[in-house]
């Protein structure tokens, strides 16, 4: 089935890079380098020119922090995301909010895709993506509430609970009006999910893909705790991890990556596509004159 | 000839080199081979479909292939016409297979000066040792070539470069008989 991101249409074989722009003071990579609405725009700019085919802007850290309400969330993103509407309109516009108010408003702004990290805490932004025809990411959290980390969580078997409650989530979503092909699944490595849980998905990520039915995988891998904590590495040296289980994903055929590095995820999941077998070397002569 | 013969078309020879770039199996994204492989379609096209093949198993290959890209471009009825599969040294830059090998740039000149000229003497003549040595491909193909050029036209030359070290040459001969 072609995935369709609002009036934007790709290909099964295509996998595409979902690039962070976190319009935050405090997000857990950047620390703010981005919060100026100018600093923001230009790394739309740059991850446009390294090929990304998504933005993901942010308005909320996804950690504990210093409460946010709609107002200023909206204020954070929704302009911005007009702006960056007008100025590139062939790129795919997601924002990462779970808030039903805020979800309307940005599709108003130009949106194509919600991505709702909490797992449908917010119930009604399933009616919002399908009034305005946007897709909608479904993620699994094991219904903790957003911008909590998690505590003692544990599962009978995480995979399963990641197919069962992003399925459920994205059948929501349907039922709601959402098009099938506008609806992506993401097992959220790290949201309530201990390492091992996290671990234990990316190991077992295809079984997910198989799951689908054809709805994509997304997986948000990049730099998160579950990568620090297998390599005992603090956040700024986990990109050599994280593009380890992109691999591992990538072979699986998970088909969205959201990223903080667009040109070395590219370079990973192509990498992949290659020794796979899904796509050709791109220029091959060595042995062969 | 007599009246009730029909005429005998002339003869036609064609030389490319045994590139497994050109083969499908090898293809990427982009064609490394690009050019080479467009002048070596249209001389096997001018070739015909039933063109003798001269060549070790792997240029027999290599001429399916460039047959099965001619595809309808293939000149039907064109005579006997023969196809032989070889190219010049592999030994001409560091980055060549062989790496470097200051006698195969001279080597070449000169193989590629005969073929232009038809030069069968030189082509019987040559130093079938320094070939091997010079990594030549398949250096009994010219030794055909001095056996069948012995009444050719010089040759038209549809490519003559060495992008990676190796000398090709794509070249077409018109015999008179």
């Amino acid at each position: 089935m072609t995935l369709r991101l609002r009036r934007h249409e790709f290909a099964d074989d295509h996998k595409l890079m979902m690039a962070i722009v976190n319009r935050t003071p405090d997000s857990f990579y950047d620390q703010g380098a981005t919060w100026a609405e100018d600093k923001a725009f230009e790394r739309v700019t740059t991850v446009v020119e390294q090929g990304a085919e998504i933005v993901d802007i942010g308005g909320i850290k996804a950690a504990p922090g210093v409460e946010i309400d709609a107002a200023e969330e909206k204020s954070r993103v929704v302009d911005f995301v007009a702006r960056v509407r007008e100025a590139f309109p062939q790129l795919v516009i997601s924002v990462d909010t779970w808030r039903a108010e805020v979800g309307d408003a940005v599709c108003r702004a130009g949106a194509d895709v919600l991505n709702d990290a909490w797992g449908g805490a917010d119930p009604e932004l399933v009616d919002v993506a399908a009034q305005h025809d946007a897709a909608i990411i479904c993620t699994h959290t094991g219904g903790v509430t957003p911008r909590t980390r998690p505590y003692r969580l544990e599962y009978d078997d995480v995979v399963a609970s990641a197919i069962a409650d992003s399925m459920a989530y994205a059948d929501r979503a349907v039922a709601a009006g959402v098009a099938e092909e506008s609806v992506v699944i993401d097992p959220a490595h790290d949201f309530g999910k201990n390492t091992f849980h996290s671990l234990e998905i990316t190991r077992r990520i295809g079984e997910m893909v198989e799951a689908g039915h054809g709805r994509p995988v997304l997986v948000s891998l990049s730099n998160k705790d579950f990568v620090g904590e297998s390599l005992d590495l603090p956040v700024g040296e986990r990109l050599i991890g994280t593009l380890a289980a992109t691999a591992l994903c990538a072979a699986a055929g998970a088909r969205i990556y959201r990223v903080h590095q667009v040109v070395e995820t590219r370079q990973t999941v192509d990498m992949v596509d290659v020794i796979t077998g899904v796509r050709l070397p791109r220029r091959a002569i060595r042995g062969l004159q | 000839m007599s009246t009730s013969e029909q005429p005998v078309p002339a003869r036609r020879v064609v030389l490319v080199p045994g590139v497994l770039a050109l083969l499908p199996e090898y293809a990427g994204q982009t064609d490394p081979v690009a050019e080479l492989r467009d002048a070596a379609v249209a001389a096997v096209a001018w070739a015909g479909p039933d063109a003798v093949v001269v060549a070790e198993p792997q240029g027999e290959r290599v001429v399916a292939a460039l047959r099965d890209a001619a595809g309808d471009r293939l000149e039907q009825g064109v005579g006997p016409a023969v196809v032989v599969v070889a190219n010049g040294s592999a030994k001409r830059t560091e980055k060549a297979p062989g790496h470097l090998d200051e006698r195969a740039v001279g080597f070449d000149e000169a193989l590629g000066e005969a073929l232009r000229a038809a030069d069968v003497e030189h082509l019987r003549q040559w130093d079938g040792a320094l070939a091997r040595e010079l990594m030549v491909g398949h250096p009994d193909g010219f030794a055909r070539l001095a056996e069948l050029l012995t009444d050719a036209h010089p040759a038209r030359v549809d490519y003559a470069d060495d992008p990676f070290g190796v000398q090709y040459w794509v070249m077409r001969w018109q015999c008179e008989s």
